[in-house]
Order: structure tokens, then C-alpha cells, then sequence
């Protein structure tokens, strides 16, 4: 994975990979804590939160 | 004029991610669509989502999923996968029903509306069984049961947490697999790739860690694939099966796949082939999609 910058984790603040070709929405795993991150603003600066928990009916 | 699609999901995975790439390299004019920002009159084409030739459904909820589908098909607009599909993977009692119906080997699968009944079912299969919320994935509320004590403890807590979900109780008898199963990837009837799935757990869903590695697609997975996949009405969908006996019985129907590690360990270009079916439902056009445009009619005139 190429990475363009490295945010904070807004769960753990553990150091997040966002790679190069990030897109809007993108889920990413903070290696740190595990929680799953959405990126929520690619331009002009990525911001991530928290993404939202696995609900009853989530899956295949 | 490119042809143009939607991706709806619930934030971007590395399956959209790779699916995004796919659309791009055949230069359709992709639409990324997050569910969440979707709403709108069900008599008209939904607010947030561009007017595009054909919508590939892909969010985490198996209700949004299939309020979608249904929505954008009866705009007469092809979705993939089709409603009755979501439905049918969605729900394991239509599943079982529908392999049923077609003659597909499947497991003995029951039903149980109260605590009595699900013991009932549990001795007639034969301890240990697998219960199994009807709606519900990634293994999640699984349970593998070996005796009656333990099988009255899940069900009383079934019944006292209540609501829909628990509404029922779906039973299963437990297969001795060793930890390990075969999912197969069927795209428009053709068994495109597969897996096999080893976890130290009895589960082996890969959400919960089984580890993937591909597999080699015989005469035999091809068809018993093709057939689940027709049975519950074709499109792109994932085959869980178990090897019973020397053959395959069907454990479940995934309707919304995931295969982001399937890719790297078939060689197969799943993206790619889903992207290339989305096309082609495109292709058919609006006036063949689904149950066709929604006639529109005054409330003064129809009441």
C-alpha cells in the first residue's frame, strides 16, 4: 500500500495509514486498536471517524 | 454516450474499492453512492442517487439492500442483484426453501416458533445442532448446541430478548468438517472461482479469521454451484457449501459477496466479472428491468 499521509486514530490516537488513492468513504483499520475508521473528507485535507457498528441485519 | 452506474454501499471496502477500479477500466461513468444519504418519495427515483443505466446494491443492510432493489426496479431500472435475490439469500428460511424447491442438495434445515418446539426439532436431527438467526451474517448469533440443557438456555434467551430476529428459531444439524468449507463465486450461471475456508473455530466465516486459500473448480462445485445460484435467481452471488460423503451440500446463499480474499487466492478477476454482468443488465435497458415504471396516479382519481 502506497501511503500519502498517516492520521490520528480518533478511538485509540494511534498513527492511521491512509493510502495515496484514498476515497471517499473508505473504510480503514486502525492496526493499533482495530477499530474500524470512515473517511469522511478527502479534500482538501482526509479526516476519518469511527465508522458505525455492525447492526443485526448487516452482511452478505 | 458512457455508460453509466451506481455503486451504493455503506462506506467503501476493498470490494467497492476494487469494484470502482473495475467499472473505471471500462470506462463507465461510476456513481459511488453512500446508502446512508439516500430517501426520498417511493414514487419517485430516489433522492441522492444520479439517474444511471443500471445500480449495483452493495450496503451492509440486508433491509436497505432490499428496499433498494425494489425501490429502483420499479423505477424500471436494472439492479444488481435483484430484489427477489436479496430477498431470498437474505432470509436462510427462503434460502433452504428455494434449494429445496429446486432439487439442490442442501442441509436438513427446521423451524421452531417456541422453546418446546426448537427442543422437538433438536432431538429429531440429533445433537449437536447449529441454531441460526434467520436474518444475519458474518457468523454472527451462531451457536453450536450438544445437548438439550444447553439448547433450552439459548432458546429461553432467544425468547427473552425478543423482536423479529428471534421471532424464529432455524435449525441445523452439525456437520464435522473439521473447520473447513467451500465457497464458490457464481456470476450470472457460471461458477467463475472458489475457495476453501480453514479456521481453528468451528465457524468459518473469514469475518471471524478462517483463512482462505483458493481452490480448484470441479465438474461437480461448477454445477452444484450453478444450481444454487439459479435456485434463488441467479445474478452474482457467493456459495457456501460443506463436502458430506464425497459431495457438496449447500449450507447458504450470500447475496451481497464479498471476495476481498478471493481475488489474490483464485487469480480470478471477480471484480472485473461483476463489473462486466452489471454491464450487461445495463445493456437490457430500463423497459426490461424488474416490474417497470411505477404508474403515477392522482389520489382524486383513484379513490
Amino acid at each position: 500500500m502506497t501511503t500519502a499521509t498517516r492520521l490520528e486514530c480518533s478511538v485509540c490516537g494511534g498513527q492511521v495509514d491512509v493510502p495515496a488513492d484514498v476515497m471517499l468513504g473508505e473504510l480503514l483499520d486502525c492496526d493499533d486498536c482495530g477499530s474500524e475508521l470512515e473517511v469522511t473528507a478527502i479534500d482538501p485535507v482526509v479526516q476519518i471517524r469511527e465508522a458505525q457498528m455492525a447492526a443485526e441485519d448487516w452482511g452478505e | 454516450m458512457a455508460l453509466s452506474a451506481a455503486l451504493v454501499c455503506t462506506g467503501v471496502r476493498p470490494e467497492e474499492k476494487m469494484l470502482a477500479s473495475a467499472f473505471e477500466e471500462r470506462g463507465v461513468e461510476l456513481h459511488v453512492v453512500d446508502d446512508r444519504t439516500l430517501g426520498g418519495s417511493l414514487a419517485e427515483w430516489p433522492v441522492g442517487l444520479p439517474e444511471v443505466d443500471a445500480v449495483l446494491v452493495r450496503a451492509k443492510s440486508q433491509w436497505r439492500n432490499s428496499v433498494l432493489a425494489r425501490w429502483i426496479e420499479a423505477r424500471g431500472v436494472p439492479v444488481v442483484n435483484r430484489a427477489s435475490v436479496i430477498d431470498t439469500c437474505g432470509d436462510k428460511v427462503s434460502t433452504t426453501l428455494a434449494l429445496l424447491a429446486a432439487g439442490v442438495p442442501t442441509l436438513a434445515s427446521s423451524v421452531a416458533f417456541s422453546v418446546e418446539g426448537g427442543q422437538e426439532q433438536a432431538e429429531a436431527i440429533g445433537f449437536p445442532v447449529v441454531v441460526k438467526p434467520v436474518i444475519g451474517s458474518w457468523g454472527r448469533l451462531i451457536g453450536r448446541v450438544h445437548d438439550a440443557y444447553a439448547l433450552e438456555t439459548v432458546l429461553e434467551h432467544k425468547e427473552a430478548v425478543g423482536g423479529a430476529p428471534h421471532a424464529v428459531t432455524y435449525l441445523q444439524p452439525f456437520v464435522e468438517s473439521g473447520g473447513r468449507d467451500v465457497r464458490s463465486f457464481v456470476v450470472d450461471g457460471t461458477c467463475v472461482a472458489a475457495i476453501e475456508r480453514v479456521s481453528r473455530h468451528w465457524r468459518t466465516n473469514t469475518a471471524l479469521g478462517a483463512v482462505a486459500s483458493g481452490l480448484d473448480v470441479s465438474e461437480e462445485l461448477a454445477r452444484i454451484s450453478a444450481a444454487a445460484a439459479a435456485a434463488v435467481g441467479g445474478g452474482v452471488v457467493a456459495v457456501d457449501l460443506f463436502e458430506v460423503d464425497g459431495g457438496y451440500v449447500v449450507n447458504e446463499v450470500n447475496g451481497t459477496m464479498e471476495f476481498r480474499n478471493s481475488v489474490t487466492t483464485t487469480g480470478v478477476d471477480i471484480p472485473g466479472l461483476v463489473a462486466d454482468y452489471v454491464i450487461r443488465r445495463a445493456g437490457t435497458g430500463r423497459a426490461s428491468a424488474g416490474a417497470g415504471p411505477v404508474a403515477s396516479v392522482p389520489l382524486e382519481e383513484a379513490v
